[in-house]
């Protein structure tokens, strides 16, 4: 049936499977071999394959999500740059720069063109996460950076290989202008196997199927996908959405918040997802070009459970004007660029819950988790080293369940902390707890999950890093009645201090002793509080993710102290004096 | 005389395997599965084979019970203890959303709720030294907490207990006090391996599925020996190997891969007999296929799995047969989706009602209804004629859901159902082979599981793997090996250095302990001690990395303190693996492991007649094959005549009683001396 030249149903599918199937070898091979904690557990890197015109044929599973919709940008720049025929085989392409599809430095993105009888067919690229790129701080970015040149190193379109003969000038600069060579060079050398091995598996299928059939099944794929998606859409009532958020605006900016403001309009089988409304680029790094926010939620909303290809985003259109702190102009400052991400979904799925009632949960903790960072050097070997791990938190209430507690937020997929016995076995740190934060999760019908606290002692001198996130002051919201979770915070406490104190950290010099602690936010509640079923507050109460207290002043509910029954005739006569208090209110 | 049986639990059979070495006699049975009470399948399979359980020597048991226990929860009301400050760590999990885009995900659901988890006052540093001294009058308390709680089981995981173990031990013993008759786990004994959440939700599940799993090791032993049962009971574990049910009932959680495993050590063993050590097994039932690639004689192990699923199962560490699995059985469902996209499975229509052609009730055409509708199968000949199939119905089910709204014939909407099938299947076992660094041209493919021999040979093409093997009682094969699998244990401990900083005298001293631990644990398992074997492994990465590769190594290279040979083992590997290796780096070792053995005799399986068999031709059918629309005449063997040394070329089919071979123009079988189909598979005609 798979006769050279002409497109069956079965070839179809088996092209539908290797695609995906080549970009998850890829992220496999990258993932295992990879000499940072940013790839191997938080996975911030995505693995792709792209046609010459920089269509997605395919992308991995799994893995931090804002990747999704970016590396057409920079392949379609680098066809650009080289021209179509100036690829040959054995090159490899290495790029971060911000001019295109600007992300923080620390994305390095490889590339590499696969050619078959002297045909250029598609680019492998990876971009990933590398633990340091030079500039003012290394780890998650820098913070403070106002510029490109404080962040690091910045690498536009070089060719490493070319025809496979290794540059060793560039390898060199690069290896003498990071903190961590050996682990960045590493993980390099592991993107490019992972291409390599890209590169085989491509070759094979257009031997095996020829070239015709499978671009004709590629553009099948993309219209079914696209067909699917449609469908979707389709069904949602036509109209113009809109809603807003904030954002913790920083020093640089006059504490001036950012504004969120999303319109969303559905028309027929399209929708576009505005973000002209939201403020312009901004002299604190949190500056991105990309279109990840719409396309995620997008994603999201069509057809969360399949793979991703040029199609799944066809029917999408994005806008976000020059200018917007989305599609910031280089040299706009990028280190910290997704962290407003998580906010700009949310606000999405705000606008539409009005005309989707049943099918959107309440805030989540809107924020890339909380960060566990202290630098410092280890006493026997005098090794420097950066901790690293990222905590989940509440994400919302569901219309028809409890949200989940201590999960990485929507832009992290994969996205695992880090074990408390692999953090103390990697340096010299004592975790003391990581617990669920009772009363964290917003009060609601179906209450958001819980955010939790993670505390940690440095046993030698160093620095944190820890950071308020920008979401402190406008907590995780509630929907349809529900109340907003408890919000994040990020405390410290020195040797000799009595207590924690909130902090806004970074790089803190501290003596041998220092204590972290991070809370993540709990999720918004959904709906109203005093409709909960009580036996789900006593159970609650009884698990401990409610207390008696709050099981009475925000449920309603009465629970007998001790066995934690529910007393049915006071809790009705306390939710009934609760509801006239609120029609109280309301009229006053 | 030596009479050896073995037992399979399915979900829906309890096959039977029995082998009589001094007559030389193979017994085989098969019966349906008795869900309420499963001994009595086991008794009525043995009534059914002729066996009598006073006869026996050895009694091999594999059964899906501890699984199934887990995936409906039905385990044992189960109570945590942990270490101050962690209560909330088996919930948490890693905090990860596999399913990216989802935005309503789920996260493993804890076997343990909050409230029956309690925290002790104790702390262990990585290094082995106490910071925190074990707070015995809390300890105490909590166990009476506990036991005012009725539990029937509790787990401990306490932080870094596989660096010093003393505080979870102590914990073990104040809980055994105060609560008398509980199944009790501590993380120490089941998994000594870093990582508190994995190692605590293995140890959890190991209490949770405890009580029940040991009162019916404990129902097998006492139904056996009350009909005079004198042999040795041995039970089947995920890792392939046998364990006594002394152990068994301890580290019940070795139990749960425990059904299906026996094939893939059949599959072993069979290449082995046949001088192929290098093997691809390949296993397709009603539901799904499986496979696993054996190097040098043995499965490949993989340190753990998701029991179901990475997205949203519970970990589980201890080693297990690395397969992997894709929802292409007999009973697949072929279907098309809303955009015209033919798909086939996962969704099965399983035993009940099963294919539309078995007229139980199934109106969605499957695998089998393809095979049916395009002669593979014959109407007439399936379970040796037992149960007629009804191919008007299938032929109608799969014009309805998939050839019309396809635009196609029924003919071609079966061809192309078949091969999706057989490219998802292949596209499995390029995970295990291609993937991982293996060349499947190197590799022999052992063909079982009811309908594996029916699409073995297209699958091997596909892979371009030159020989099929089609064993004995391919659709009992899983009962077979049990029979044939050795006595098996794994151990690990952390050790976690630099390779350059290792101290040698420190790897000998937890080799040591190991050996001893493993020599023990097979004393209790009745192995002389000169049948044990042991094979040793260092999981090593270059530092920095996080990933490990378990490397083989020779105890020597540690006695010896040869860390060269070590870092050369490793470094080949990682090329295979990975693609490059980077001699100028260092290298850590993590983990110390040891795989103990301990062998089994093995029967020697009766030789066949030797001839031209003649006599198993049977007449011929019509088939269509692959992207042809008009049938091709193929000849019908019976598997059960065939002679020693016959070559049949394709096309054909041999027929047996539960399963049927394919071979088509090109390919070629030839009758091993002791039966098995020697399949010699042809290359695609137009030679890609």
């Amino acid at each position: 049936m798979a006769v050279k030249g002409k497109l069956d149903l079965v070839t179809l599918e088996v092209i539908r499977n290797s695609l995906p199937a080549i970009s998850n070898e890829m992220s496999y091979v990258l993932q295992r071999a990879s000499f940072n904690m940013m790839i191997y557990e938080v996975r911030d890197y995505c693995c792709g394959l792209l046609d010459v015109e920089g269509r997605l044929l395919s992308q991995n599973t799994g893995g931090v999500s804002h990747f999704v919709s970016d590396l057409g940008e920079v392949i379609k720049d680098g066809v650009q740059r080289f021209g179509v025929d100036g690829f040959k085989p054995g090159d490899v392409v290495i790029t971060n720069h911000q001019r295109v599809a600007g992300q923080h430095l620390n994305n390095i993105m490889i590339y590499s063109p696969v050619f078959l009888d002297g045909e250029l067919l598609a680019f492998p690229a990876i971009r990933a996460h590398w633990v340091d790129v030079g500039g003012q701080s290394t780890g998650f970015g820098a913070r403070n950076a106002t510029d490109p040149w404080l962040e690091g190193l910045q690498i536009d379109q070089i060719k490493l290989y070319d025809e496979g003969k290794l540059d060793e000038k560039v390898w060199s600069l690069i290896r003498d202008n990071i903190r961590y060579p050996d682990s960045s060079l590493g993980d390099l050398q592991s993107q490019i196997a992972a291409c390599r091995l890209a590169e085989k598996r491509v070759q094979e299928l257009f031997r095996r199927y020829g070239r015709d059939v499978v671009w004709a099944a590629v553009e099948r794929i993309f219209e079914q996908t696209e067909a699917r998606c449609r469908e979707v859409v389709e069904k949602m009532t036509d109209g113009v959405y809109e809603a807003s958020s904030l954002f913790t605006g920083s020093a640089y900016d006059n504490h001036e918040p950012v504004q969120v403001k999303v319109k969303v309009t559905i028309k027929g089988s399209d929708m576009t997802i505005d973000l002209s409304g939201c403020s312009g680029q901004r002299r604190a790094p949190i500056n991105g070009r990309t279109r990840a926010a719409p396309v995620i939620a997008y994603k999201a909303l069509t057809n969360p459970l399949e793979p991703v290809n040029e199609g799944s985003f066809r029917p999408l259109e994005v806008i976000i004007p020059e200018g917007n702190f989305m599609m910031a102009q280089y040299p706009a400052p990028m280190a910290s660029w997704s962290t407003v991400l998580p906010t700009v979904i949310d606000t999405i799925f705000k606008a539409l819950a009005p005309m989707m009632p049943d099918r959107v949960p309440a805030g989540h903790l809107g924020v890339l988790g909380g960060t566990v960072v202290f630098f410092g050097a280890n006493p026997r070997t005098g090794e420097r080293f950066v901790t690293q791990s990222i905590e989940g938190g509440g994400w919302g209430g569901r219309p028809w369940e409890d949200g989940e507690s201590a999960s990485v937020s929507v832009c992290q997929g994969d996205v695992r902390n880090a074990p408390i016995e692999k953090m103390e076995l990697r340096w010299p740190i004592l975790v003391q707890h990581r617990a669920l934060r009772p009363d964290s999760g917003g009060p609601g019908k179906y209450r958001g999950g819980l955010g939790l606290s993670t505390r940690v002692k440095a046993q030698v001198e160093g620095s944190w890093t820890l950071p308020q996130t920008g979401r402190r002051p406008y907590p995780p919201e509630g929907l349809a009645g529900g109340k907003p979770g408890d919000p994040s915070d990020a405390l410290l406490r020195l040797p000799g201090e009595e207590a924690f104190k909130s902090v806004n950290a970074v790089r803190q010099a501290v003596p041998e002793g220092s204590e972290g602690m991070v809370y993540t936010a709990g999720g918004g509640g959904w709906g109203d509080p005093l409709e909960r079923d009580p036996a789900l507050v006593a159970w609650d109460a009884l698990e401990g993710y409610v207390s008696q207290q709050a099981a009475r002043s925000e449920y309603g509910v009465v629970l007998e102290p001790g066995t934690l029954q529910v007393n049915i005739e006071e809790s009705r006569r306390l939710r009934e004096r609760m509801r006239a208090a609120r029609t109280a209110a309301d009229a006053g | 005389m030596t009479l050896n049986v073995a037992v399979d639990i399915g979900g829906t059979f309890t096959d039977c395997i029995g082998y009589d070495d001094e007559a030389a006699r193979v017994v085989s049975s098969k019966s349906s599965t008795t869900p309420t009470d499963l001994t009595q399948g086991i008794l009525r399979c043995f009534e059914k084979g002729g066996l009598d359980v006073h006869a026996l020597d050895t009694f091999v048991h594999g059964s899906t019970i501890a699984i199934n226990t887990v995936i409906e929860r039905k385990g044992a009301r189960t109570a945590l203890v942990v270490t101050k400050g962690t209560r909330d760590v088996y919930k948490i999990g890693r905090g990860n959303r596999p399913e990216a885009y989802n935005i309503f995900f789920k996260r493993p659901q804890p076997l343990v709720p909050r409230h029956l988890t309690f925290e002790i006052e104790e702390r262990m540093l990585p290094s082995g030294e106490v910071l925190t001294a074990f707070d015995v009058q809390q300890a105490r308390e909590v166990a009476r907490a506990i036991a005012a709680e009725s539990v029937a089981a509790v787990a401990v995981c306490f932080l870094h207990s596989w660096a010093n173990p003393s505080h979870e031990a102590e914990m073990g013993r104040i809980l055994a006090e105060a609560l008398p008759g509980c199944y009790i786990s501590l993380s120490h004994e089941i998994l000594r391996e870093y990582g508190e959440y994995e190692r605590t939700s293995t140890t959890v599940i190991n209490s949770y599925i405890g009580p029940r799993i040991s009162g019916y090791v404990d129902d097998l032993e006492g139904v056996l020996e009350k009909r005079g049962f004198e042999g040795n009971l041995l039970i089947m574990q995920s890792n392939g190997g046998v364990m006594s049910p002394l152990t068994a009932k301890r580290v019940t959680v070795a139990m749960l891969e425990s059904g299906p495993v026996g094939g893939f050590i059949a599959a072993a063993r069979t290449g082995e007999a046949l001088g192929y050590d290098n093997v691809i097994a390949f296993d397709m039932g009603g539901t799904t296929a499986k496979t696993n690639l054996i190097r040098d004689k043995v499965p490949q192990l993989a340190h753990g799995y998701y029991i179901g699923g990475y997205a949203t199962g519970q970990p589980m560490m201890l080693p297990v047969i690395d397969t992997i699995e894709v929802g292409s059985g007999g009973g697949s469902i072929g279907w098309v989706d809303e955009v015209g996209a033919l798909k086939v499975g996962p969704r099965s229509a399983g035993a009940e009602p099963g294919p539309v052609c078995y007229g139980k009730g199934g109106g969605e055409p499957t695998i089998t209804d393809a095979n049916l509708v395009l002669g593979r199968l014959g109407a007439a000949d399936f379970l040796g004629g037992e149960m007629p199939l009804d191919l008007e119905a299938a032929r109608a089910a799969i014009e309805r859901n998939v050839a019309t709204p396809l635009g196609v014939g029924a003919v071609e909407a079966a061809q192309a159902m078949l091969k999706i099938a057989i490219m998802n299947m292949s596209l499995a076992v390029r995970g295990v082979s291609v993937e991982r660094g293996y060349d499947p041209r190197d590799f022999v493919m052992v063909a079982f599981g009811g309908a594996g021999p029916l699409h073995a040979v297209e699958v091997a093409r596909e892979l371009h793997i030159p020989t099929v093997i089609v064993p004995n009682y391919p659709s009992q094969f899983s009962a077979l090996g049990m029979l044939l699998a050795d006595v098996q244990h794994d151990y690990v401990r952390t050790y976690y250095r630099k390779l350059g900083e290792a101290d040698f005298q420190e790897l000998k001293k937890i080799a040591d302990e190991l050996t001893a631990t493993g020599l023990q644990t097979l004393r209790d398992d009745s192995v002389a001690e000169k049948a044990a074997g042991f094979q040793w492994f260092l999981d090593i990465r270059y530092a920095g990395q996080d990933f490990a590769i378990p490397v083989p190594i020779r105890l020597e290279f540690v006695l010896e303190s040869d860390g060269g040979a070590i870092r050369r083992a490793f470094d080949a590997l990682h090329e295979r693996r990975y693609g490059y290796q980077s001699p100028e780096k260092e290298v850590e070792i993590v983990n110390v492991r040891l795989n103990a053995v301990g062998k089994r005799p093995q029967p020697n399986f009766p030789q066949i007649a030797v001839g031209e068999g003649a006599e198993a031709l049977r007449g011929t059918r019509q088939v269509f094959v692959e992207g042809s629309p008009v049938p091709v005449t193929f000849h019908i063997h019976d598997r059960a005549r065939l002679a020693a040394g016959q070559r049949i070329a394709g096309p054909a089919v041999i027929q047996e009683y539960a399963s049927t071979t394919m071979l088509f123009a090109g390919d070629s079988a030839t009758v091993a001396g002791t039966g098995e189909l020697m399949i010699q598979v042809g290359s695609y005609p137009d030679g890609r």
